[in-house]
């Protein structure tokens, strides 16, 4: 277990690199992520928020550096030691990337089918929970999910992602796609969830609420690295970088600081 | 999950999650250790349905979930203490929780507040119900094929109508573009597969007939064959497949990312842009890859020939003169545009009909294929029998 400055960090990310052909998306990226933070990554597009997120995942192949899960190096892990590990994650894709041809509940419940033997009763109990528990109605587990809205979707993939009770959640862009009420409801969300099962969360976004209203931290990408870490309010207060500094003290962030808007309490 | 203390590893022993129940006093104590956490909830699932649930044998016992021991819960565990919780409450103990942190406590009480909801139950149709409905389903599906499919010949009769009193609507690019993707790069695909067919069924057809002493014949059988029904049929399967397929995907795709509602809005029809330059495409195209198909066809009878009878090219092209009449061809032939229609206005309408969803492409791509084969085949049947019957 890695501690630093009294926290223990979940994800160790150092000297990162990445290409595309001959376009080069990361040189040096560094990265922490702390228990039981809501970190954000933002940046601009094209600069690889998403593929950072499936490098940590091990979907997606570095060129070269580090990627430390839970202080173990992701590289020399065994299939069994990945395996163990990819069970105290979930992730959030962006349209909830739920499997079509299973309802809700089957998909809530693929996860402890695959991995664990419980009996039927008690994964029917655990996955009306989480479905309760990301804020989706009863009738909803029997649809298919062609049969739901985007936002029910992004909730159903949610509790999917909740149903072995990780340690992390990723979510990408989890409030892209959404109505501003809508949003607003996933941010509370995540921000519950986050308090109730203690989790650690890693999400890519843009929305500058979601960043004021639930985050503790934010990291920034830009020039192929993370070029700053810090609360939001910091980031804004003392940008020290021309995209931050337009990013968080543009018009839009304007609109989106907590003057305006309470924030929803830790 | 929940630690108790997340600076402290745990060491495998202590993981192990247990309980066991006691009475002190007036109260009946669960008292829970270890992890309680989803992967060793199927063990403590089955250990607490084991557990009787204590009677109080009166009104002023009460009960205690001790959970002070308890180094690690999750959402599963938390159930399945609520669980216990609810059935010690029913038999009428009044039951409380001790020594819970406060993170415990609040993930608990969540699991307490979401237990309740109502479950409804998946809706399940009776077999014979279900045998029906699909099958009243699938014939009403087949009348409204039948009639979507004829209103959108009308549909593309009527544009093709416009189109030749102002010809300048006729989109020259792309109707050459379909030319190239369904006919020219079709040639070597359906080349092969008509001749290998040609010299299985010369061989098959020499096999068959030795014992009656009539394996000359088999010329006649394969050049008959090649020309009347084996070339048009295979070349209108295989561009059935290949542009049928490839057309409804094209226009689906462009369905579903609003493309076509996008052209509408900007005054071009999209019978002209996309429908008409395919399916005329496909009206040239067809004939002159069964033409193709015709001739590998025989080419493939031929190399047979000279394998298994022995006819060399010049005796094998004597006799196909003998027995080959332009009428044969020309049965075979006739048949090429009418299968290039249906599976143009079939890949197209399929194509029309896609709607939102990704999954929504794949059935009608699937469908565009079935149904095009399908009539495709029915055609020639009918052709069979027209033609017969006129003495062709």
């Amino acid at each position: 277990m890695i501690v630093e400055n009294g926290r223990e960090v979940v994800i160790r990310v150092r000297g990162l690199a990445k290409s595309f052909g001959s376009h080069q998306i990361w040189d040096g990226l560094s990265l922490d992520v702390y228990r039981g933070e809501i970190l954000a990554i933002v940046g601009g597009s094209g600069q690889g928020k998403s593929v950072l997120m499936r490098v940590i995942t091990g979907l997606v192949k570095p060129d070269s550096g580090d990627v430390g899960l839970f202080g173990q190096n992701a590289k020399t892990l065994s299939p069994q030691d990945r395996l163990d590990i990819e069970r105290r994650w979930g992730i959030l894709f962006q349209d909830g990337a739920l499997f079509s041809s299973l309802t809700v509940l089957q998909n809530i419940q693929v996860p402890m089918r695959e991995h664990l033997d419980l009996p039927q009763a008690m994964m029917d109990d655990l996955a009306f929970l989480k479905l309760s528990m990301v804020g989706l109605p009863p009738n909803a587990a029997h649809k298919f999910p062609s049969e739901l809205s985007g936002g029910m979707r992004k909730r159903a993939g949610l509790a999917r992602a909740l149903a072995l009770d990780p340690e992390i959640v990723f979510l990408d862009e989890p409030t892209a796609g959404l109505d501003p009420i809508g949003a607003t409801d996933f941010d509370h969300l995540i921000r519950k969830l986050q308090q109730t099962l203690g989790l650690t969360v890693y999400m890519v976004t843009h929305d500058l609420d979601t960043i004021f209203t639930v985050c503790d931290r934010v990291a920034v990408l830009a020039d192929k690295m993370i070029v700053r870490t810090g609360s939001p309010a910091e980031l804004q207060r003392h940008p020290n970088h021309p995209w931050i500094k337009e990013y968080f003290c543009g018009e839009r962030a304007r609109a989106a600081t907590p003057g305006e808007r309470p924030r929803i309490p830790a | 999950m929940l630690k108790r203390d997340h600076q402290v590893v745990l060491p495998t022993q202590a993981r192990a999650p247990g309980f066991r129940v006691e009475l002190k006093g007036t109260a009946f104590r669960l008292v829970a250790t270890g992890a309680w956490t989803v992967a060793e909830a199927a063990q403590l699932d089955m250990a607490l349905k084991r557990l009787r649930v204590p009677i109080p044998p009166t009104p002023d016992f009460t009960g205690e979930m001790d959970i002070a021991g308890i180094a690690e819960i999750d959402t599963a565990g938390a159930m399945l203490l609520q669980r216990t919780a609810a059935s010690w409450e029913k038999s009428g103990l009044r039951t409380r929780y001790a020594g819970a942190t406060e993170a415990f406590r609040i993930l608990i009480e969540e699991v307490q507040r979401r237990g309740h909801a109502e479950r409804p139950q998946r809706e399940t149709r009776k077999p014979l119900q279900s045998f029906t409905e699909d099958m009243t389903k699938a014939l009403t599906g087949v009348w409204s094929d039948a009639v979507q499919l004829t209103a959108f010949l009308g549909e593309v009769t009527s544009a093709l109508g416009r189109m030749v009193r102002q010809p300048w609507r006729f989109r020259t690019t792309s109707f050459i573009h379909h030319l190239d993707h369904a006919g020219f790069r079709a040639v070597p695909i359906i080349a092969l597969i008509c001749f290998l067919i040609g010299a299985v069924v010369m061989q098959q057809g020499v096999v068959q007939l030795k014992p009656f002493g009539a394996e000359p014949f088999a010329v006649n059988m394969v050049a008959i064959l090649a020309l009347r029904e084996v070339g048009i049929l295979l070349t209108a399967i295989m561009v059935a497949g290949r542009s049928g397929s490839a057309f409804t995907a094209e226009i689906g795709s462009m369905k579903m990312r609003e493309e076509i509602d996008a052209m509408r809005t900007l005054g071009i029809d999209p019978m002209d842009t996309l429908v008409l330059p395919r399916i005329l495409a496909l009206v040239v195209a067809l004939p002159l890859l069964t033409f193709i198909g015709d001739l590998m066809g025989l080419a493939g009878g031929g190399l047979m020939a000279f394998a298994v009878l022995g006819l060399d090219a010049s005796n094998y092209i004597d006799k196909l003169r003998d027995v080959v009449d332009f009428q044969h061809f020309m049965a075979g032939m006739i048949k090429a545009p009418f299968a290039a229609v249906i599976i143009g206005l079939v890949g197209c309408l399929e194509g029309l009909k896609v709607e939102g969803s990704a999954e929504s492409l794949g059935t009608h791509v699937t469908s565009a294929v079935v149904k095009a084969i399908f009539l495709v085949i029915i055609l020639d049947a009918v052709f069979a029998m027209f033609l017969s019957g006129i003495g062709v």
